[in-house]
């Protein structure tokens, strides 16, 4: 792969406007076709194509936006950051293969991690040589991370950690695990609870994947049985981490992946492309019950927008985001779900003898379809999604 | 009222303007044409030399808001959209001071000799209609208008027969263009004021009425009912900011989706706020109704079903 090694990147300072349109132009100039899924040429990237990708976006000055310089990034504020993101958003490439280093794992290190964590972790992720995956979730603990069991046991200078996590992303491909852990027991609850960066190769880590309904096996069940870390791979003291977790999912709710709405906005032109390249299925779209879904998906498309600007507006603003982030989340994961539901219907006409583009539509949109029903179930389902905004945002009360 | 546009914001501007609406509610229009136009309410968004406050659009969203939010009954987002219109002529000076009274036909035309969806035309002056190059402002005493009450029999929608109309002014084609997303912006701020207040209503109802021993809002299936009413109130709260927003090159952004949207929100939140309050929310006292009727007769008059087609024809169209 040919990527610009060493693109000049504009100063903020001096051209706001021309940020933007470093990142349009860099991106339509070396976005391989293949990567992009109205194409043609599309195919599944490797993963270490998505990661020479992933890191030439970073020398490109467009990963690791608003991380500071001293780590790795470029120290730039959230407007740029979404700025870049509505251009990322608005071409149909593939997901980052690194989301959780970069908008889990990184943010977290930075809030409680020591120097040498973030000197050792952070422009590693940026430079795509490290990955990392979530251990948070647990066969009894999925919402609920109260009733969290893997445990960890200081003995001396380290920590002894048994116990199983589920539906961890990525995991067969992870460098390090952000492996959340109680030093008590259950009756704790929320105290005690300790953060930890488990490299991947540890002995006593089985990685079992799990098949899923898009027919990939992208996450898995992880076994901990006597893994041994030192202290130096915790990350904060216990309390510390996963209280800071909590403010830094609530931010990244809000903020992680603001490209969403510019790329349904792509992925709707894409539909309609398929469509129009394909006599049968652009006769559908002259039918008003198909313009008339296309419409309010445009409407909703549009508020969207309005949700995650108006929350960089206001983080911008020093104001906190707080529950807010509730929103966004349970908007466009509905949004999306809601999106694909009606792409399906489209593409479920596509036959044999369908254009060549319609039939990729097929294919992508489909598999979309499929996992669009995780997105109202990670980074918190639909349901916490609305308890969190009745009981923090309304503030209703749960009893007289 | 005072205005300061260099340091004033559109949402400091808020509370001044429901207490200049709050004030009027209760009064027959020609009162509450006046006392609107005392408060400077009617001008906001017109001319200082006509004698608006010379505020932008987005001054005017908290008014409309500040309407929908205390059910008044007047054409205020009319009054506010022909002020702005008319902003070259002494028409702007009349609706400014409360003098006249204008509202808007949003269906049908003077060739057609009819028009259809105007609000409060048995109390009005002066009727906008649109005509084949734009729209004709009437004078309301030249035409006859016959109530609609299918939807709302206490504030009906009225038809307009137009036979010898006299016109009073005209806009261009440009300019009715203008208006009409002028009043996407305007009605879309009075429908979120509807569909908030609804909202409000409905979580202080449910969190004092008590069934098996416990608040209505303690029950999951009311607070999430409660949560989703909140989100697509947020969402077309958001969706009309950005509206009022000029887009990443300058240009003005228009307003229709934030309006279908915000159409559909509304609905969505005042029918659930009427269904949260049980047999109560079915009566005529308790006055959500009036709200559902508000949000449905704007539907109407813009044939929002329609709209949302033209909507997903344009983004077909473009793609």
């Amino acid at each position: 792969m040919d990527f610009h090694s060493n693109p000049i990147i504009p100063d903020t300072a001096t051209a706001p406007d021309a940020y933007r349109t470093h990142a349009r132009e860099w991106l339509k100039d070396n976005l391989p076709s293949y990567m992009r899924s109205d194409s043609l040429d599309y195919r599944t990237p490797t993963l270490e194509e998505s990661s020479a990708w992933e890191a030439a976006m970073y020398r490109a000055g467009l990963a690791g936006m608003t991380w500071p310089k001293t780590y790795g990034g470029h120290g730039l504020s959230l407007r740029e950051h979404l700025a870049v993101n509505k251009e990322i958003g608005a071409l149909p490439m593939p997901e980052s293969v690194s989301s959780i280093g970069k908008e889990l794992a990184g943010p977290i290190i930075m809030t409680v991690g020591t120097e040498v964590q973030k000197q050792s972790f952070l422009p590693a992720i940026l430079e795509m040589r490290e990955y990392w995956c979530q251990g948070f979730s647990e066969p009894d603990a999925g919402s609920d991370l109260v009733r969290l069991r893997t445990r960890a046991v200081q003995e001396g200078d380290s920590w002894r950690i048994n116990g199983q996590k589920i539906w961890t992303s990525g995991a067969a491909k992870a460098h390090y695990c952000l492996l959340l852990t109680r030093t008590g027991t259950v009756a704790d609850k929320h105290r005690g609870l300790l953060m930890f960066a488990v490299p991947m190769n540890t002995p006593g880590i089985r990685v079992v994947p799990i098949r899923s309904i898009d027919n990939k096996e992208s996450f898995a069940e992880v076994f901990f049985d006597d893994v041994v870390v030192p202290d130096s791979a915790r990350l904060g003291a216990p309390d510390e981490g996963w209280s800071a977790a909590i403010r830094v999912l609530s931010i990244e709710r809000a903020t992680n992946r603001m490209y969403r709405a510019w790329r349904f906005e792509c992925e709707l032109r894409q539909l309609i492309q398929a469509c129009k390249s394909d006599a049968q299925l652009s006769r559908r779209l002259q039918e008003t019950y198909y313009q008339r879904r296309i419409g309010q998906l445009v409407c909703e498309i549009d508020a969207l927008k309005g949700l995650v600007e108006r929350s960089v507006e206001q983080l911008m603003n020093g104001e906190a985001i707080g529950a807010r982030g509730s929103l966004t989340k349970l908007f466009w994961s509905e949004c999306h779900q809601a999106f694909m539901a009606l792409a399906q219907e489209i593409v479920s006409q596509v036959g044999p003898s369908s254009s060549p583009l319609a039939q990729r539509a097929r294919k992508h949109f489909t598999t979309a379809y499929l996992f669009s029903h995780a997105e109202t179930i990670y980074a918190g389902t639909t349901e916490v999604q609305l308890d969190i905004i009745a009981q923090r945002i309304m503030q209703l009360p749960k009893d007289i | 009222m005072s205005h300061q546009q260099d340091s004033l914001r559109p949402e400091e501007f808020a509370e001044a303007a429901a207490a200049a609406v709050a004030d009027v509610l209760g009064r027959d229009a020609r009162q509450a044409a006046a006392v609107l136009a005392a408060s400077g309410l009617s001008g906001v968004c017109a001319p200082e030399e006509r004698g608006g406050l010379g505020l932008g659009l987005e001054f005017g969203v908290p008014v409309c808001e500040a309407a929908g939010k205390l059910q008044l009954h007047f054409p205020l987002v009319e009054q506010l959209l022909l002020a702005r219109a008319f902003a070259d002529s002494d028409i702007a000076d009349a609706l400014i001071a409360g003098k006249k009274i204008g509202v808007i036909a949003w269906q049908g035309s003077v060739q057609q000799k009819s028009a259809t969806h105007a609000a409060f035309a048995d109390a009005c002056d002066w009727i906008l209609v649109a005509d084949e190059d734009g729209a004709s402002l009437l004078q309301a005493q030249s035409v006859s208008v016959h109530a609609n009450d299918a939807i709302d029999p206490e504030f009906p929608l009225f038809d307009i027969a137009i036979e010898a109309p006299v016109i009073q002014a005209r806009l261009s084609a440009k300019a009715w263009d203008a208006l009409k997303n002028d009043a996407y912006v305007l009605y879309a701020g009075f429908i979120n004021g509807l569909g908030g207040q609804a909202l409000e209503q409905a979580a202080e109802y449910t969190a004092t009425r008590v069934q098996f021993s416990r608040p209505l809002s303690a029950k999951q299936v009311v607070r999430h009912t409660l949560a989703r009413m909140r989100l697509l109130h947020e969402a077309s709260t958001a969706a009309l900011q950005r509206a009022l927003l000029k887009n990443e090159y300058s240009a003005v952004r228009s307003a229709e989706t934030a309006f279908s949207g915000a159409i559909g929100n509304a609905v969505f939140i005042i029918e659930k706020a009427i269904h949260l309050h049980g047999g109560m929310g079915f009566t005529w006292e308790l006055p959500l109704h009036y709200s559902l009727r508000d949000v449905r007769k704007i539907e109407a008059a813009f044939n929002n079903g329609h709209q949302l087609e033209n909507l997903g024809a344009q983004f077909i169209a473009a793609a």
